[in-house]
């Protein structure tokens, strides 16, 4: 990332001048910031700095970006860890009913608003449900991010539903088919045989089987999900890293994209890190 | 269904019609101010599409900063709110002698800094000293004339100047020479300048209406009302009347709007022209277009060979010329304005010092621009293409529909969108056939903009190659020109001659769209962009 | 038979789509780029179905020209990915050893980047249009692709027939070429289609960001973007081709999900 930064055509401070600038201001200030010096020095200071947890000061903010990041990190996260609560209070109890009623009518049609939702962009959702529930009902705060707790998952509760829309259409498939294939299997026949009665037949087995899938999905969708905070961020006005991560690529913000992305890859690691251990702690297969 | 192509006769004569009623551009907020008798206290929330970055007057290089800074520090002289004159701040006299190359400034008494500390001679020597360092930020050239501030006496300062210099008074009035406390600037951590001032900058004292109480980068803003301000209001006590000023950071248009419309902001600026028919007609709202000094136009590059080495039309000036002949101004401001807006009569807008411009500049004629191509070495028509921001509408409309104008002349326009630093390194390097491109003047005077769109030594009028000896020498002289007359006299001729030359594409001027709840009233922006809230008021 | 259905009704939503791009100005009832200075803005009416939009340029004739970019869009995103990570996957998912090792790392690098971000990070390098936001999904979605390949070869490599095609004397090339990949190629396939829906709405997004395809040249997301202003005042502008990129969405994914039940792919 640090050379695809590099790579970027443009440099951020002429396109922060625009027109004002002349040669030998843009000069001056690319000295100051120390862009003057070649790209493999740049990347030796960066390495330096990194080590010792210094990842420089933002050129378009003028702050040290690790301030900067751990101002907005929080907003980003509430969002998705909003948005996988709401996904998995939407798409769980779904996922029961489609998979138990499988090809009856309340299976096709909640598949079927799935797969409009899955089918519907970001950007055109969140811009629905905010001119629906915010502007015309006024059931919502318009964006925004407030100043308490309680405020905050107020005001992130649209953008959050937004977000959750595609991720609950890809969960509620995999889990019914999850279930089903539990259903299915032999070993439910061999414990009905055996006399159990099926609600417990339901719990122990469906249950945990349903939970592996959803941690798997859970961990491979952290990425997707941080990706579409961007469009989320932007439409209702949320302070968080994704709108900062596109903003500093526009502005050539190197410190910030850099540290950005190592912050991002260490969280989604993190969630990868995770799913694999609960997944080892709910499934006795996985790991040995 | 009849498939249209082109502009008909009816449509342009109606277009013609519809606009010659031109929005009167009058001074929306302040005769509702003046209607109504100010009410004290109370919080403002405003909500802006970015954030400041970098509130030091000097080091500072963006319009997001300039255009609110004034809301915290004061400079000397300020800008008229027609920002054509100049009033006092925080000098109440100013007296120019030795043939204009001395200017003794007396300073207003008895004025404090927000903290409470009383402001100085020695902290407005000391800041004119801090932005007229070469090396300090973009804008030490706009008062490069001043040789050495002097303190005469505890309420005076003498500036003596290398040469005369007719705009220093305006710069004066501009936001770089803003006055800041010298003894709190240089108590801030850092060995350098710049570092002390990344650590000022955050935490501002000025001498400005408002103090600013808490800032979340990119989140919001929050000013509180400065007690020791020394402006006073019309009731004949201390400004400003609010309390409390709120910024909001909303970038999203869409939002933004909605956010006003649902009572949560007070008012917003840069309402899309798209959307003012709608919230002028809505009853809770008020929406208010103020004077300024945008131009929107497309630059030309003129150089005779683009850096592909091919032949470059646009280094004729029959083909220029041909171009902007074949252009509808008035199509292109009801498209992209909502006619909103006015065609450009000059390079620089109406509301410049010293603006001198034909109003029928380069009036539609296709007629005109065939025979001026067909004149040309390129007669036979080209294809040519212009850069531009991606996703920026306005500018993606203009294009469109300048598109759709030229393909009459047999001139075929390819739309190039691209990011802001790629385009800017672009046609810095003069890698460009055509952009799209907006100006706003920093200072009330004309030199700046000429500066940058006609002499050519400072940025080789604005990237486009374009250089006329003639305008040059006349920019310089006009530079040290003491006598007003002599002096407008050189700007009517560098705008006549720029005009013909047509080394841009003249397309039109616009308002500041700014929109505000009913209750939220006072607020003004000058013609230069910068916000005044200290006359703001909430009723009720 | 109810699969059946949905299969069904996502082959009629492409088939419509395809009619489109493929004969756009005999379907579309007027020049999409032809501007009406007389309706600028004209709600639904007998002469524009779907209303028009501020340059007066009809609506339904837009949203139909802009399908042939819509499919164009969802074929070569789709397609760039396919082959690299197929092939990649089919490679080292047959040998294994080293390069299985650092292809498996070099996915596991690409997936800790956001999706989106990494996209645009990309396209920003290269330049905003059609053809480099390929070659930025390229270099990004190759990970599934590969992954599925590598994931099905491992599995048909220990089935006899590969051993009795050893067995046989069959060369390495013959094995892989006309068993292994036929064998192992119908999953990826069949994500493939879904995919095509995924790659529709991220061309989409992109042009929506003013980063995808370039104007006149229109996409639904771009006239979503140009009605973002008016999503007020004139609704009509961007409903339509919103609804033109669900239904695509819906026909790719419907089509998906019924080839996967037809050829028993376990998804």
């Amino acid at each position: 990332m640090f050379v695809l930064a590099r790579l970027l055509p443009g440099d951020p401070v002429s396109a922060m001048l625009g027109d004002r600038a002349t040669d030998a201001t843009v000069d001056r200030l690319t000295a100051q910031l120390g862009l003057d010096q070649s790209i493999p020095v740049q990347l030796l200071q960066f390495l330096g700095g990194a080590v010792q947890g210094r990842f420089g000061d933002s050129i378009a903010y003028h702050i040290p970006v690790t301030q900067l990041i751990a101002d907005r990190l929080p907003a980003t996260l509430t969002l998705t860890g909003l948005s996988m609560v709401i996904a998995l209070v939407l798409a769980v109890p779904l996922a029961f009913v489609a998979a138990l009623q499988a090809d009856r009518w309340p299976d096709l049609i909640i598949r079927g608003v799935f797969q409009v939702g899955l089918s519907t962009p970001i950007f055109y959702v969140g811009l629905l449900l905010l001119t629906v529930f915010a502007a015309w009902l006024g059931l919502f705060p318009v964006g925004g991010y407030g100043d308490t707790v309680l405020e905050h998952l107020w005001h992130l509760f649209l953008p959050a539903l937004t977000l959750a829309f595609s991720f609950a259409a890809v969960l509620m498939r995999s889990l019914r088919g999850a279930i089903l294939s539990v259903l299915n299997a032999e070993f439910v026949d061999f414990a009905r045989a055996k006399g159990i009665r099926q609600r417990l037949i339901l719990f122990r087995h469906v249950l945990r089987n349903a939970l592996i899938a959803t941690v798997s999905l859970i961990g491979l969708n952290v990425g997707s999900l941080l990706g579409g905070a961007v469009i989320t961020e932007s439409v209702f006005a949320v302070p968080g890293v994704g709108r900062l991560m596109v903003d500093s690529i526009f502005a050539r913000d190197y410190p910030v994209i850099q540290a950005l992305t190592l912050a991002l890859a260490v969280l989604v690691s993190l969630a990868f890190l995770l799913t694999d251990i609960v997944q080892m702690a709910l499934d006795p297969r996985v790991g040995r | 269904m009849t498939k249209t192509s082109g502009l008909t006769r009816r449509a342009t004569m109606a277009l013609g019609a519809s606009f010659a009623a031109v929005p009167a551009l009058g001074l929306p907020g302040s005769a509702h101010a003046a209607a109504i008798a100010p009410v004290r206290g109370g919080k403002m929330i405003y909500g802006r599409y970015a954030d400041s970055l970098f509130l030091d007057p000097v080091l500072t290089d963006a319009n997001v900063d300039i255009w609110v800074m004034n809301n915290l520090y004061d400079t000397l002289l300020s800008p008229t709110d027609d920002g054509l004159g100049l009033q006092p701040g925080l000098a109440t006299k100013w007296a120019l002698s030795d043939a204009g190359k001395t200017i003794t400034l007396t300073l207003r008494p008895d004025v404090k800094f927000a903290n409470g500390t009383p402001m100085q001679a020695s902290d407005v020597k000391w800041s004119l000293d801090r932005c007229r360092n070469p090396k300090n930020g973009p804008w030490p050239d706009l008062v490069a004339s001043i040789d050495s501030v002097e303190i005469a006496s505890p309420t005076s300062v003498v500036l003596k100047l290398k040469h005369a210099d007719p705009s220093l008074l305006a710069a004066l009035a501009t936001f770089n020479t803003g006055i800041m406390p010298q003894a709190l600037f240089e108590a801030a951590p850092g060995d350098t300048d710049e570092a002390k001032s990344k650590v000022y900058s955050l935490k501002p004292i000025g001498t400005g209406p408002f103090l600013l109480a808490d800032w979340k980068l990119g989140v919001s803003m929050r000013l509180v009302r400065n007690p020791h301000y020394w402006k006073k209001g019309t009731d004949g006590k201390p400004l400003p009347y609010l309390d409390e000023l709120e910024f909001q950071i909303i970038p999203d248009d869409n939002t933004r709007l909605l956010k006003l419309k649902a009572g949560e902001l007070h008012g917003t600026e840069f309402v899309p022209f798209s959307r003012v028919k709608e919230l002028k007609a809505d009853t809770n709202l008020r929406m208010e277009l103020w004077p300024s000094t945008k131009v929107n136009f497309l630059t030309f590059n003129v150089r005779p060979k683009l850096t592909d080495g091919s032949a470059n039309p646009l280094s004729d000036v029959k083909v220029r010329q041909a171009l902007n002949y074949a252009v509808n101004k008035d199509a292109v401001i009801a498209i992209v304005t909502q006619g909103l807006g006015i065609p450009m009569t000059s390079f620089m807008s109406k509301t410049t010092p010293l603006h001198v411009g034909k109003s029928d500049l380069y009036k539609a004629d296709v007629a005109k621009a065939k025979k001026l191509l067909a004149e040309s070495s390129f007669a036979k028509g080209f294809e040519v293409s212009c850069m531009t921001v991606a996703g920026n509408a306005d500018s993606t409309n203009i294009l469109t529909t300048v598109q759709q104008m030229w393909s009459a002349i047999g001139v075929k326009l390819k739309i190039e969108q691209l990011d802001n630093p790629t385009l800017t390194k672009r046609y810095r390097a003069g890698d460009f056939s055509m952009r799209v491109s907006g100006w706003t003047n920093d200072i009330s005077d004309p030199n700046e903009i000429t500066s940058y769109f006609a002499y050519f030594p400072n940025i080789a009028s604005l990237h486009s190659g374009w250089q006329d000896k003639k305008v040059d020498g006349l920019f310089d002289a006009s530079q040290q020109e003491v006598d007003p007359v002599k002096r407008a006299s050189e700007y009517k001729q560098i705008q006549e001659i720029y005009a013909d030359a047509a080394p841009i594409l003249f397309l039109y001027e616009t308002p500041y769209p700014v929109a505000f709840r009913k209750n939220a009233m006072g607020f003004v922006q000058i013609p230069l962009g910068n916000n005044l809230f200290e006359g703001a008021f909430l009723t009720k | 038979m109810r699969g059946r259905l949905a299969l069904g009704f996502g082959c009629l939503l492409l088939g419509l789509m395809l009619a489109f791009a493929a004969f756009p100005d005999w379907i579309a009832p007027m020049d999409p780029l032809a501007f009406d200075y007389e309706a600028l803005i004209a709600p639904p009416s007998a002469a524009h179905l779907l209303g028009t939009d501020q340059f007066g340029r009809d609506m339904l004739s837009r949203i139909i020209s802009a399908s042939r970019v819509d499919l164009q869009i969802a074929f070569f995103a789709m397609i760039g990915p396919l082959l690299i990570g197929s092939l990649i996957g089919l490679t080292v998912g047959w040998f294994g050893g080293l390069a299985d090792v650092l292809f498996g790392r070099l996915a596991d690098l690409v997936v800790t980047f956001p999706f989106l971000v990494l996209i645009i990070a990309i396209v920003a390098v290269l330049g905003p249009g059609l053809t480099n936001m390929y070659i930025a999904v390229a270099c990004v979605g190759w990970v599934s692709y590969m992954r599925l390949m590598r994931g099905e070869v491992r599995v048909q490599r220990g089935q006899d027939y590969v051993a009795a095609g050893r067995v046989l004397g069959f060369s390495t090339w013959r094995i892989v070429w006309r068993h292994v990949l036929p064998n192992s190629l119908r999953p990826v396939l069949v994500y493939a289609v879904t995919d095509m829906a995924l790659v529709l709405l991220l061309g989409s997004s992109l042009g929506y960001l003013g980063l995808g395809a370039q104007p006149p040249e229109a996409e639904w997301g771009v006239l979503i973007a140009d009605g973002k202003n008016f999503f007020t005042t004139a609704p009509w502008i961007s409903l339509g081709p919103g609804i033109a990129i669900v239904a695509a969405g819906l026909g790719f994914s419907l089509v998906g999900d019924g080839l996967a039940n037809l050829l028993d792919v376990k998804r």
